[in-house]
C-alpha cells in the first residue's frame, strides 16, 4: 500500500464508492463524514437501527453492498468530521465536532463528494418554523423513522414530493395534499428516456400505489402563494392552475423545487491538492449515477497518483445512461418556483439574514448597472450563513429577469471563501472548549 | 431503545432524547420549533435537514453547531443563540 493519504469528503454512496475504489488501487484513504453516520441523503441510516424505513429494494441493496465494502477494506473513516476548506497554504481544514477543534491534513488528492442541497424557491412565509424543504421532512422520518406529528403539506415541484409522500403515507400518516407545480404530461421523449431505466420505473410504481391506494391526489399545475402563522400551525394559502385561491391548515409545509449541486467548498484552492468532484456535488444525477461517479473519481485519482487503475468502462456507461434518464426526468417537472411578479416586497429572499425582495427591488430600482459584488457585499444576499445555498441562484435569476444584458454569475454571488460553514472561532484555539464527550 | 431518563438541557429546560437522536430530533419531538432569534423576520429553525442551511445552528456548551447534525448526549447544555449573523 501506498503511504501517500488520499482523503475523501462527504459520506454518501458517492464518497464511499471513491474511497473503496481507491483502498482497493493501494492507496490510504481517510473519510471523513461531517454527519454521525454514512449513507448521505438517500442512504441515510436510521438514529435506531431497530427502526427501519421502507426504502426500495434495489436502493437498499446498493447500499448494502456499499457498507459491506468498506466495513472489509482498510478505509479510516472520520464521522462527525466536517470539512471546512482549503486554506492559502494547501491544507485541508476538518473541524473535529466531538473535539471543535480544527484539524489540518496534507493529502496527496481530495475526493469532494458533497451531494446535493435542494432547491427551494421563495415565497411568502417560507422562513416560518414549521417550513422544512422536503428533504428535511425526510431526514426526520428517516432518523427516528416515524412520521413527524401533525398535518403536512408537500408543495413545489419534482419527484421527490412524491418518493416523501409516499414514505409518510407508509409510516400511517399520509400528507394533507401533494402540489406539483408542473402542468406537463408525461411526453414520449420522458417515456422513452424512462424505459431505459427500468430500476426508476420500478422505485416510481413503488411509490405511487401506497398514494393511489390511500386516496391522495397529486394537484398538477397548484403551488403556494403565501405562508402565515395561525396561532401554533400555518394557513397555507394554495392557488391552482386557474388562479383559484384556497386556504389549508397546517402544522408543516414541505417545500421543495429540486436539487443542486452543493459547490461550497469546491472551488479549486490555488495551492491545495489535486481536487476531483464526485456524486451530486458534481453534477445532480441521482444515487445510481453517484456510485458510479465516485468510483471514477477514484480511478482519476489513482491515475493522477501513478498507480494501476482498473478500466472503468461500465461505470462510465452507467453515467450517460443516468444523465439521460434524469435530462427525461427534469423535463416532467417545473423548478422555476413562483412569479416574482406574485411575490410581495416583504417576501424573504435570503432566509438567513432576513433581506427582503423590496430591499432587492430597491438596489435595482437605485443602481443602475447593480453588480453581483454589490447584490451580495450592499445588499447582504448571498452574505448569511448558509452562503447563499438558498438564495443565490434565486437572486441570479430575478436580477437577469429584471434587466437586459450580462446576468450576475451565481457563483460570484456564492463566492468562494474558507471557511465552507461557519466555524466557531474557538476551534481555531488549541485549547479545545468544553465539548461533548462521544 | 427509548430510554425515560436521558435528556439534555434547552433554555434550562430539560428535553429527553432516543438514543442516537440529534438535537433537532428530540427539539421536534418536544414541540420546539423555534430554535433561536434569528435575523430580521427569519427566526432559527430546522429546514434542510442536512446542514446545509444553518438555519438550525444553536449554542451546544458554548460551541455553535447545526442541531441537525449534533447528537443529543446527556447533560448537554444547549442554548439559543440571540442572533445566527457571524
Ligand atoms: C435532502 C435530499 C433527499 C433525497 N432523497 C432522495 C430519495 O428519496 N430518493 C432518491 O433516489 N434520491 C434522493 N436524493 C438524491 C440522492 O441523495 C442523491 O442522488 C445521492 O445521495 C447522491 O449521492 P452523493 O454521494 O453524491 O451525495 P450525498 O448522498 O448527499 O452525500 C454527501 C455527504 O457529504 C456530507 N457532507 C457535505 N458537506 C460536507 C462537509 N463540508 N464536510 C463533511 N461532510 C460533508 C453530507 O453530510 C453527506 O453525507 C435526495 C437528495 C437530497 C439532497
Ligand atoms: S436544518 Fe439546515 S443546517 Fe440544520
Amino acid at each position: 500500500m501506498s503511504d501517500r493519504e488520499v482523503l475523501v469528503i462527504g459520506g454518501g454512496p458517492a464518497g464511499v464508492a471513491a474511497a473503496l475504489e481507491m483502498a482497493r488501487g493501494g492507496l490510504k484513504v481517510t473519510l471523513c463524514e461531517q454527519g454521525p453516520r454514512l449513507g448521505g441523503a438517500i442512504h441515510r441510516q436510521p438514529d435506531d437501527p431497530s427502526r427501519r424505513v421502507r426504502v426500495p429494494k434495489a436502493q437498499r441493496q446498493r447500499w448494502q453492498a456499499l457498507a459491506e465494502a468498506l466495513a472489509a477494506s482498510p478505509v479510516t473513516v472520520l464521522c462527525r468530521h466536517m470539512f471546512a476548506g482549503v486554506e492559502g497554504s494547501g491544507a485541508v481544514l476538518l473541524e473535529d465536532r466531538a473535539s471543535g477543534r480544527i484539524v489540518t491534513r496534507h493529502p496527496a488528492a481530495l475526493v469532494l463528494a458533497l451531494g446535493g442541497v435542494e432547491r427551494a424557491t421563495p415565497v411568502p412565509g417560507w422562513q416560518l418554523p414549521g417550513v422544512v424543504t422536503a428533504g428535511g421532512l425526510q431526514m426526520m422520518m428517516k432518523s427516528t423513522g416515524r412520521a413527524p406529528d401533525g398535518d403536512v403539506l408537500l408543495a413545489g415541484s419534482g419527484p421527490l414530493l412524491v418518493a416523501v409522500a409516499a414514505q409518510l403515507t407508509a409510516l400511517g400518516k399520509a400528507p394533507v395534499a401533494v402540489l406539483e407545480r408542473s402542468t406537463s404530461a408525461v411526453s414520449l421523449r420522458a417515456l422513452a428516456g424512462l424505459i431505459r431505466a427500468p430500476a426508476y420505473l420500478w422505485e416510481a410504481a413503488g411509490y405511487l400505489l401506497p398514494l393511489t391506494k390511500a386516496g391522495i391526489r397529486l394537484q398538477r399545475g397548484a403551488s403556494v402563494r403565501s405562508i402565515v402563522p395561525a396561532g401554533d400551525r400555518l394557513s397555507v394559502t394554495i392557488v391552482d392552475t386557474i388562479g383559484l385561491e384556497q386556504r389549508l391548515v397546517v402544522d408543516r409545509v414541505a417545500l421543495h423545487d429540486g436539487l443542486l449541486p452543493n459547490g461550497n467548498g469546491t472551488t479549486p484552492a490555488p495551492n491545495g491538492p489535486f481536487t476531483v468532484l464526485a456524486g451530486d456535488c458534481r453534477e445532480v444525477l441521482g444515487g445510481v449515477a453517484a456510485i458510479a461517479d465516485g468510483r471514477l473519481a477514484g480511478l482519476a485519482v489513482l491515475a493522477r497518483l501513478g498507480q494501476a487503475a482498473p478500466d472503468l468502462a461500465g461505470a462510465a456507461a452507467t453515467l450517460r445512461r443516468e444523465r439521460r434518464t434524469q435530462s427525461a426526468l427534469n423535463t416532467l417537472f417545473d423548478y422555476s418556483g413562483s412569479d416574482a411578479a406574485h411575490l410581495p416586497d416583504d417576501t424573504v429572499i435570503c432566509r438567513c439574514e432576513g433581506r427582503t425582495l423590496g430591499q432587492l427591488r430597491g438596489m435595482l430600482a437605485a443602481g443602475d448597472r447593480v453588480s453581483a459584488r454589490e447584490i451580495k457585499l450592499n445588499g447582504r444576499f448571498g452574505m448569511g450563513a448558509c452562503q447563499g445555498r438558498f438564495c443565490a441562484e434565486w437572486v441570479a435569476a430575478f436580477v437577469a429577469s429584471q434587466r437586459d444584458g450580462q446576468p450576475p454569475q451565481v457563483a460570484e454571488i456564492v463566492g468562494s471563501r474558507w471557511p465552507v460553514k461557519p466555524v466557531p472561532v474557538s476551534a481555531f484555539v488549541d485549547l479545545p472548549p468544553s465539548s461533548p464527550s462521544e | 431503545m427509548t430510554s425515560t431518563s436521558q435528556a439534555f438541557l434547552f433554555d434550562g429546560k430539560a428535553i429527553p432524547f432516543d438514543s442516537n437522536e440529534t438535537i433537532a430530533m428530540a427539539l421536534d419531538r418536544a414541540g420546539i420549533r423555534t430554535l433561536g432569534a434569528g435575523q430580521g423576520n427569519s427566526t432559527g429553525r430546522y429546514f434542510c435537514g442536512i446542514g446545509t442551511c444553518q438555519a438550525c445552528t444553536v449554542s451546544v456548551d458554548g460551541t455553535r453547531m447545526e442541531a441537525c447534525l449534533t447528537p443529543a448526549r446527556i447533560g448537554l447544555q444547549v442554548e439559543r443563540i440571540a442572533s445566527v449573523s457571524l
